[in-house]
């Protein structure tokens, strides 16, 4: 089995940016060394938009259909089939990886055995990939469901604020509240300013946190972002592009 | 004759996805028709290890291509009848799946497959190549196998035409299928899957008695049972019934038992009054027991308001929820209502005598038509004086009391008085002064607002007082 790596953050920090960025930086640089699996887990954000992909009907539209095949199927359908092959009906398959989006999170009935199926047939989904790239809601509400195996890796993305990097800590105890499992807790500050990167590494030092990147502020990131231009097509040498180099050396990708 | 090819067959190989770049060939799916279908078969019309392609070959395929696409397996053996076509079936998604370069998904007329170009590049060039180890693989694994034959269908037009057939057979099916019940099985299965939240449920579902949830049927049990003998769902040898009617079985209890940590030794599955199943947490409908009315009362998740014994749904499910057993309220899933076991020890739908109307209209088809309009919805009721009245009116079998259609025993005996005071005394007098002796049992409804059989009792009373004769 592959690499499990969740980036995970409070909204407006660009998390989503990031994964993105992660992604775009694997398929370019690494040429195809890794079948990657790319997740979005976040109902907030837009990944798939962010990669310039069609977003797909979501698991949990899938889940809902679940709920209602039992007036629908036949009466001796193997559920976990059905739902199987409905999961890979709405996997986007683009060069380089495919793509899963999460969605909506569940109704007011019970979930219970059909969330139980979805673990059964997450955990048979990564042993495809050699890299699963999840964007996690800071909330980790998929988690708290143990829809997903064990991590290897859990990064948390925050702005260069002393109020963000205590995020991490949250973050940090909130995965051990919910027995999430990994292996290590990375930080990637974003949109870091030149001039306050060294006083932003020293306090998460002090907060005992490992950075594995800062990405600094980018011009081009922002001019996409404003137009909502998909973030693969950044420039190579986008500052904050280079910064990615170090972020998958760190995560020894 | 393609040459024999030695493919990559192994367990570790299900589950396999062949992605987008690795695809030769996809047949079904969402794009394409396809089907699979076993049929149990005389021997002699098996040509044993034979397989036929009928329309274009797996060589003659461009990569890339996705295609309609059939597989009918005919098996044969002594042991061999209609009923084990769908077991044999059900194997198809495993058995191929082992094939390194084969991924099958779903089943029947859903099925999906994709073909890898490693096969390709093995030398594969016919169909035959993959079924013949499929046929060995059979065997190997359901000796009482003893012939089996396989035609692969490509071609368009057959495709769509084999389907149909499919499609007849599996419609049998369904209807041997729905027409299961607890009496045809030797197994139930057990649940313990909501226990993080109700450590005492111990869910048993039956063909007749689904899960509280909704989510889980008998045939879902048995799959999850199967595939994981660890897991939340596992077997129970039914053995015989202590009460048949109830619902009460030796082995339910001991697991009832051994689940809930002790908490519960008698579980019986039909009942809402005596040893009523567990209610988890998150069941879809709580029924309710009015002993005003002497009648049952069910509110699902979705109606937001007070039923007429003044509670919404969120408060019984609290009091309920949780892995209790509690007389007189019971958690059950909305499938259970298409059970002709429903309650049965209680007079079944006899007993029902209000339901929230979103929840009347969803089960419809799972209530005797006679009594539909017998039954309350805030519509027509809601609180305990306007259910009476209601049910009053329609001739609810409550009023004049309930012979179970299980066995026609009579186990109510309908709405009575405790006490007969004078307020009630005046108001027959002065009803059957108003009628001039001549009773329209209509109208002791309508206008006294009591049951024949309470009117009665008024009029006994005059009578031991003598102020009748």
């Amino acid at each position: 089995m592959g690499k499990i790596i969740a980036v995970t953050g409070k909204g407006g920090t660009g998390k989503t940016a990031v994964t993105a960025m992660l992604i775009r930086h694997l398929l370019k640089e690494s040429q195809n060394k890794y079948n990657i699996l790319v997740i979005d887990a976040d109902p907030d954000a837009n990944l798939a938009d962010a990669l310039g992909v069609e977003a797909s009907k979501t698991v949990g539209d899938m889940r809902e259909f679940m709920q209602e095949s039992r007036f629908t199927a036949a009466p001796d359908t193997d559920k976990q089939r059905l739902f199987e092959s409905k999961i890979f009906e709405i996997l986007i398959e683009e060069d380089g990886y495919d793509m899963l989006i999460m969605g909506k999170p569940e109704g007011s009935g019970c979930y219970c055995f059909v969330n139980n199926l979805l673990r059964g047939i997450m955990d048979k989904t990564v042993v495809n990939y050699d890299l699963v790239l999840i964007d996690a809601a800071a909330g980790l509400e998929h988690f708290s469901r143990k829809i997903f195996p064990e991590l290897d890796d859990l990064i948390v993305v925050t702005d260069e604020s002393r109020r963000g990097l205590t995020t991490a800590e949250r973050i940090r105890d909130l995965a051990k509240e919910m027995d999430l499992k990994y292996k290590d807790l990375h930080v990637i500050v974003n949109k870091v300013t030149p001039e306050r990167r060294e006083k932003v590494l020293e306090t998460a030092i002090g907060l005992g946190l490992k950075v594995i990147g800062a990405v600094p502020f980018d011009q081009n990131l922002a001019k996409f972002d404003l137009v909502g231009d998909p973030l693969t097509g950044l420039p190579d040498d986008s500052p904050a592009i280079v910064e990615m180099k170090q972020v998958v050396k760190e995560l020894g990708l | 004759m393609a040459e024999e090819i030695k493919l990559d067959i192994s367990p570790m190989y299900e589950g396999e996805r062949i992605r987008k770049g690795d695809l030769w060939v996809e047949l079904g799916g969402p794009k394409a028709d396809g089907f699979e279908l076993s049929l149990a078969t005389p021997m002699d019309q098996i040509e044993d290890g034979k397989v036929t392609v009928v329309g274009p070959d797996l060589g003659e395929t461009a990569e890339g291509t996705t295609m309609p696409f059939g597989m009918v397996f005919k098996v044969g053996g002594e042991k061999i009848e209609k009923d084990l076509e769908s077991i044999i079936e059900r194997r198809n998604h495993a058995l191929l799946s082992y094939i390194s370069g084969l991924m099958h998904l779903n089943q029947r007329y859903d099925i999906w497959m994709r073909i890898g170009t490693n096969l390709k590049k093995k030398g594969v060039t016919s169909w035959t190549q993959i079924y013949k180890p499929v046929i060995d693989l059979y065997k190997a694994e359901m000796p009482f196998i003893e012939k089996m034959e396989i035609t692969i269908y490509t071609d368009p037009a057959e495709v769509k035409k084999q389907l149909a057939n499919a499609m007849a057979v599996y419609a049998a099916r369904d209807e041997r299928a729905k027409g299961l019940h607890d009496e045809d099985v030797d197994v139930f299965y057990g649940c313990t899957l909501c226990q993080a939240f109700a450590p005492t449920s111990a869910c048993v579902v039956t063909p007749d008695r689904p899960s509280l949830c909704g989510a889980i049927t008998w045939f879902d049990g048995r799959a999850a049972a199967k595939v994981d003998p660890e897991g939340p769902q596992f077997p129970i040898e039914k053995g015989t019934a202590i009460d048949a009617i109830a619902g009460e079985y030796e082995a339910i209890n001991q697991m009832a038992e051994q689940r809930s940590g002790g908490e519960y030794s008698v579980m019986k599955l039909y009942t809402f009054f005596d040893a009523p199943h567990t209610s988890c947490g998150c069941f879809e409908t709580i029924g309710f027991y009015m002993p005003e009315v002497d009648g049952i009362g069910i509110a699902d998740r979705d109606f937001k308001g007070a039923a007429p014994n003044g509670l919404p749904f969120s408060t019984m499910a609290g009091q309920t929820g949780g892995g209790k057993q509690v007389v007189g309220f019971l958690g059950m899933g909305v499938l259970y209502y298409f059970s002709p076991k429903f309650l049965q020890a209680d007079g079944g739908w006899d007993r029902i005598v209000w339901m929230s109307k979103g929840l009347k209209e969803r089960v419809k088809a799972g209530i005797p038509e006679a009594m539909f309009p017998k039954i309350a919805t805030e519509a027509d009721a809601t609180d305990i004086e306007s259910l009476k009245k209601f049910l009053l009116k329609v001739d609810h079998p409550v009023v004049n009391g309930v012979s179970r259609p299980v066995d026609g025993a009579k186990i109510t005996e309908g709405w009575k008085f405790e006490d007969i005071d004078d307020d009630m005394k005046e108001k027959v007098i002065a009803f059957i002064e108003a009628t001039g002796g001549d009773i329209d049992t209509e109208a002791v409804k309508a206008k006294l607002g009591m049951s024949e059989g309470q009117f009665m009792q008024v009029v006994e009373a005059l009578q031991a007082d003598g102020v009748l004769e």
